[in-house]
């Protein structure tokens, strides 16, 4: 019976999916890093920062911390891939009978899922300190996530294969982490910024997709009563789809360079 | 003539460990990168946009003296987590059989484990030395005597956690149990400690102020600030400078005593999971 391309692409992501929980040990730390960003580093910065510059620290911080933990989730799967790609099991996955594309979107596709189970509990926790989203707000904060997680999994496969050495997939994929992780606005705010380092650079931080994605969560968890939704949407969107091309071109050109 | 021959090679051994760790870690280029990388955001990105988040005035400092204050707790922070992943190297070295060798050389085992805490103690130390010569630049601080005091006790302070380090990885024997004890202990242990914030803004939660009070990491870097200028930080740090370089010699005594007698009288070859 033939299976179809979309059937072998989710069994794909589904694989992958269950080898999540191999990272058990890794996860638990990340956790425990998430959670102590919000219940330690977050409420204790409360009582200290400035009530102009962010009225209510824990509050500001905790959207932010749910847009960190899907991209710390999705990056697992660029801890594997890289690992298939320095012991040659890419020729493995080579000889599998399903496209290439297929292979390449179903690791995308499941470095997504890892990023949303992942984010669930952050999720609930956003929606207990702050306040759960309107049904209005649901379906654009799932497609935040989706596009999140699709962006990040895709970016850690890419960087991940550029080279067969440990050592320099483990740097390229730190520098993207610290990157996307310190040049956003999940700890401090645009107005904090402009009032450190000059322009361009706070309305750079601003365009990053880590930046549009906590701003829309904290729209949809109700910190801000109104953004340009549409407009980071968008954003966030040509972020996604310009990052996952770059990056589905990269792991299939790495799947087979010698 | 005896007792002294003993002690020379004794210190002969310690000496060759000492040597073995400089070496292992200056075999991490990659690591060192990363976190050379992540200090350099923190000093230059980081800090100075938290300075001018934070209500400094309320306790009596200004952005400046808060960007200094966060200086210290970041080097405190980053001296920790390099020793804290020499439990990482330990790990492997079990899983690679080193650990069976040591504990088969003839050598004092009290010996192979002063050595071992020592020179995992000086080789983080030393690898953090350019932070902190970063540190003192960026915090205008020139005193030679301020500066060595202070080395001497990132020191002290680096061999007792290297002590830690040693009785706990070799006492759960497991690679992943490492990861998740060293991996949980440095997410948790870095922000419930005066690094960031000082113990006065943690008294407005009790449970973390006293968490703060017990955590080793406010006394070093509540220690620096107080080596750096007791004017600007005297009033904010945890306890009086007495109570924190007894507390930072009182663990370095404790660690490494307990490594020495794990080391000594529990810790056998094999059995790594």
């Amino acid at each position: 019976m033939e299976v179809s391309e979309v059937k072998k692409l989710w069994l794909t992501a589904l694989r992958d999916l269950e080898r999540f929980a191999n990272n058990k040990y890794w996860l638990a730390a990340q956790i425990a890093m998430n959670l102590a960003d919000i219940f330690i580093f977050a409420l204790v910065f409360r009582g200290f920062i400035k009530r102009d510059i962010v009225p209510d620290y824990l509050q500001y911080m905790t959207p932010g911390a749910v847009a960190l933990a899907s991209f710390v989730a999705a990056f697992s799967i660029g801890r594997e891939v890289g690992m298939e790609v320095r012991r040659e099991l890419v020729d493995y996955l080579l000889v599998l009978p399903m496209k290439r594309t297929t292979l390449v979107f179903g690791r995308i596709l499941s470095g997504m899922l890892r990023g949303l189970v992942y984010q669930v509990p952050f999720i609930v926790i956003a929606m207990i300190l702050l306040s759960p989203p309107t049904i209005g707000k649901t379906p654009i904060l799932i497609a935040t996530s989706i596009i999140l997680t699709t962006t990040m999994s895709s970016l850690a496969i890419a960087v991940s294969t550029i080279s067969r050495d440990f050592n320099i997939q483990a740097t390229f994929r730190a520098l993207t982490h610290y990157l996307l992780f310190f040049f956003s606005n999940v700890f401090y705010t645009r107005k904090a910024l402009e009032l450190r380092f000059p322009q361009p650079l706070p309305d750079i931080i601003n365009i990053m997709p880590i930046s549009i994605a906590a701003d829309i969560y904290r729209w949809c968890f109700n910190y801000y009563q109104s953004i340009d939704i549409w407009q980071k949407l968008l954003a966030l969107a040509i972020w996604g789809a310009i990052l996952t091309l770059i990056a589905t071109t990269i792991y299939l050109r790495n799947l087979t360079k010698r | 003539m005896i007792y002294m021959s003993s002690l020379l090679k004794d210190l002969r051994y310690i000496l060759l460990l000492v040597q073995w760790d400089l070496m292992k870690i200056v075999r991490r280029v990659i690591f060192v990168a990363m976190r050379s990388t992540w200090f350099v955001i923190q000093v230059v990105f980081f800090g100075p946009v938290i300075a001018q988040m934070v209500n400094a005035r309320g306790i009596g400092l200004d952005v400046s003296s808060y960007y200094n204050f966060y200086l210290l707790g970041i080097y405190t922070s980053i001296l920790f987590t390099i020793t804290a992943s020499r439990a990482y190297d330990i790990a492997e070295e079990f899983e690679e059989g080193i650990i069976e060798y040591q504990l088969s050389l003839p050598m004092n085992r009290k010996i192979l484990a002063l050595g071992r805490a020592i020179g995992s103690g000086i080789a983080s130390t030393l690898f953090t030395l350019p932070m902190f010569l970063t540190v003192i630049i960026l915090a205008k601080e020139f005193d030679l005597l301020t500066i060595a005091i202070s080395i001497v006790s990132a020191l002290i302070f680096s061999i007792a956690i290297s002590g830690f380090v040693l009785t706990t990885t070799l006492s759960i024997k497991s690679s992943d149990a490492t990861d998740i004890i060293m991996g949980v202990l440095d997410a948790i242990l870095i922000r419930l400690s005066t690094i960031f914030y000082p113990a006065v803004i943690l008294k407005n939660i009790a449970p973390y102020y006293y968490a703060a009070i017990i955590n080793p990491l406010s006394y070093l870097a509540d220690l620096l600030r107080i080596f750096y200028s007791f004017e600007e930080f005297g009033e904010i740090v945890i306890v009086n400078p007495e109570a924190m370089a007894s507390y930072i010699l009182g663990l370095f005594i404790g660690f490494t005593v307990l490594a020495m007698y794990v080391i000594e009288k529990k810790i056998e070859g094999g059995g790594w999971r």
